[in-house]
This record gives C-alpha cells, sequence and structure tokens, in this order.
C-alpha cells in the first residue's frame, strides 16, 4: 500500500445555492430606496448644471454603497436578525449566504462605489460617502446598536448623509441647504425608529437589543417621539422662513408635520390594548410618507420651474 | 462497452448549477455597467477625466 493511496476524510465543501435574489436582499433595497430618493432631490436642488451622465453616476454610487452598508450591517447582526421574526428571513440568517459571503460582497461594493464616486465624480463626494458607510457599519452597526438606547439617534447620521453626497458630488462643496435636509432625516429617525421599535418591542428584547422601550419602557419612548416630532415640524419648517425654499415647501411642510404631530399625540395619549398598536403602527407607516412628501415637494418644485421657468 | 467516464470531485446539483450560473450572469452586469459608466463619463468629460478635484 502506498502513502498516496491513502484516504483523507475531508469534510465536503459548501457549495453556495443563493441566487441573484439572496444577494438583492443583503442591499435592503427598501432602505435603499429611500437612500436614492434623498440622494435624488439633493441633487436636484444642488445649483449649476450637473452632467446628467455624472448625475447618474452619482445616484448609483450612493444607490451602491447604502446596499453595501446594509450588506455589512446584515454580515455582523446575522446572530441578533435570527432571533427577531421581522429579520429571520434575511439571507443569512437563513442560510442562504454565510457570513464570509456577505462580508465580502459587502466589502467589494463599498470598495468600488467610493473609489468609483471619487474618480469619477470627485473625491469630497467619495470621501463623504466612505465615511457614511463606515459610520453606518462601524459606529451605529458595530459600537452603538448593542450597547445604547440613543443608538438610532446617533446612527441617524448615516441615514442623513445621503442628499449630503450627492449635493457635494454635484458642486463640490458644501453649505446650508443640504446641512438642512441633513437634519430634516436626522430628527426624522427617532419618531420613525422607534414608533416600530414600540410595536416590536418583544422583538428587540428577545435579541437582546437595547433600543429605547427596551430599556426605559414604552411611556419614557412615546415622551420621546413627541419630543422628537416637535423638533423635525420646527426643523422641517425651518427653511421656509430663513428663505432657502420657498412658500409652496412651507405650507407643505407645515401640514405634513401637523399630521406627524397629531399622530405622534395620538402616540403619545394611548397607551393601553389595541389602540396603543394601532397608533404606533399608523404613526411609523406616516413617518415614511411624511418624508417622502417632503421631499417630493422639493423635487416637483425645481421640475416645475425648470419645465415653467415663469411659475416661480 | 461503456466508454462514458464516472465523474470525480464535486459533482453540483442542479440547483447549484443554476444559481452559480445566476452570479455568474449578474457579476457579468456588473462588470459591464462598469466598463460603460467609465466610458461615457470619458467621453463627457473629455481630457478633463483626468482632473479629477478633491
Amino acid at each position: 500500500m502506498s502513502i498516496v493511496e491513502h484516504q483523507f476524510d475531508l469534510a465536503a465543501p459548501r457549495i453556495s445555492e443563493a441566487g441573484v435574489a439572496d444577494y438583492v436582499a443583503l442591499l435592503k433595497p427598501r432602505v435603499m430606496s429611500l437612500v436614492v430618493f434623498t440622494a435624488l432631490v439633493g441633487l436636484v436642488i444642488a445649483p449649476g448644471h450637473f452632467h446628467p451622465v455624472l448625475a447618474f453616476t452619482s445616484i448609483l454610487c450612493i444607490a451602491v454603497g447604502a446596499g453595501a452598508s446594509g450588506t455589512l450591517n446584515m454580515w455582523y447582526e446575522s446572530d441578533i436578525d435570527a432571533l427577531m421574526s421581522r429579520t429571520a428571513n434575511r439571507p443569512i440568517p437563513r442560510g442562504r449566504v454565510t457570513g464570509p459571503e456577505a462580508l465580502t460582497f459587502g466589502m467589494t461594493l463599498a470598495f468600488f462605489s467610493v473609489m468609483t464616486l471619487g474618480i469619477l465624480v470627485n473625491w469630497f463626494a467619495g470621501a463623504l460617502l466612505a465615511f457614511t458607510i463606515f459610520f453606518y457599519v462601524v459606529i451605529y452597526t458595530i459600537a452603538l446598536k448593542r450597547w445604547t438606547a440613543q443608538n438610532i439617534v446617533i446612527g441617524g447620521v448615516a441615514g442623513a448623509l445621503p442628499p449630503v453626497v450627492a449635493w457635494v458630488a454635484a458642486t463640490g462643496s458644501l453649505s446650508l441647504e443640504p446641512i438642512l435636509l441633513f437634519l430634516i432625516i436626522f430628527f426624522w429617525t427617532p419618531p420613525h425608529f422607534w414608533a416600530l421599535a414600540l410595536f416590536r418591542n418583544d422583538d428587540y428584547a428577545r435579541a437582546g437589543v437595547p433600543m429605547l422601550p427596551v430599556v426605559a419602557g414604552p411611556d419614557a419612548t412615546r415622551l420621546q417621539i413627541l419630543l422628537y416630532t416637535i423638533v423635525l415640524v420646527a426643523v422641517a419648517a425651518a427653511p421656509w422662513p430663513l428663505g432657502y425654499f420657498d412658500a409652496v415647501y412651507g405650507i407643505a411642510s407645515l401640514l405634513l408635520g401637523a399630521a406627524m404631530l397629531w399622530l405622534a399625540i395620538d402616540v403619545y395619549r394611548r397607551r393601553q390594548g389595541v389602540a396603543a398598536l394601532r397608533a404606533t403602527r399608523k404613526l411609523f407607516a406616516f413617518s415614511i410618507f411624511y418624508l417622502f412628501a417632503l421631499f417630493a415637494t422639493l423635487l416637483i418644485e425645481v421640475l416645475v420651474r425648470a419645465i415653467a421657468p415663469w411659475v416661480g | 462497452m461503456e466508454d462514458k467516464q464516472e465523474p470525480k470531485g464535486i459533482v453540483l446539483t442542479e440547483a447549484q448549477k443554476k444559481s452559480r450560473r445566476e452570479r455568474s450572469i449578474a457579476i457579468a452586469l456588473a462588470l459591464g455597467v462598469l466598463v460603460v459608466l467609465f466610458f461615457a463619463v470619458t467621453m463627457v468629460k473629455g481630457p478633463a477625466v483626468l482632473v479629477r478635484p478633491m
């Protein structure tokens, strides 16, 4: 018997059956769509002419960067995702994609999105996109999420940056308008996510994620939602009297803000049973529409002015 | 006499082959988009494509 014929008992390598749909799910397409939309508004309201090819490149890079952030977030959080009903069906807990596969995919997307934006558009925008991905993955996902109830408040920085990245891509510089958009998304984040956390409280508690309702209780969360909504409505309306956005935006922001505030008051008042659950669900759903409608107003205004300059 | 050789090593199932093909096509498309993007921006910017402001 020769040595060469010796049989090694090696475990069979894992062959992936993950399809494109699994990798698309890693990108968090719903979050990505909001990122793309807010970035598009940042790009459109930026002054000066920006070539459509460069505009498309910028939005694509921001979208891919958001996808990279989502993928790296799912890679790091696969253990707690498996414990929560909302996230248990994600590709890693389901066993469709392994952790290392997701990490490689996320890092590749992050690298290409930042480098492409830097090389083809400008390095300021590229660096800001890199910072956004870093903030979402390292600061929010790794450092804050499992440590503090203020996780989504501070982490909101990452979600609020896409319109700023888009503005910088278009202009090469920073000014107050994109910072106002940043502030709107920043103050929108806590009421939106805490409304979700209120009706997913058991999920977060089971996974040991210190969301505000888990740590401070539902009543304290309801108060925080109300306080942040008051600040949000004021911040969203401020650009009108300050002269940055015009009256159409101002009125839209006040009407939408009044509805958002009404729902936040409803969440604060109704604390028990089905009525309380319904109120938080309503606020959560409306908060998505609120941000979309607010940014859509800015987008429509710019488009109307471009098509019919005599209007404004 | 049977000429056909028994396959050696790992034999992929149909599902594995299908998903691998899907992933390969997606990677090819992504690379294609990247090439088209760099070409289009080069056409738009002309020689200025080498000027990359900070």
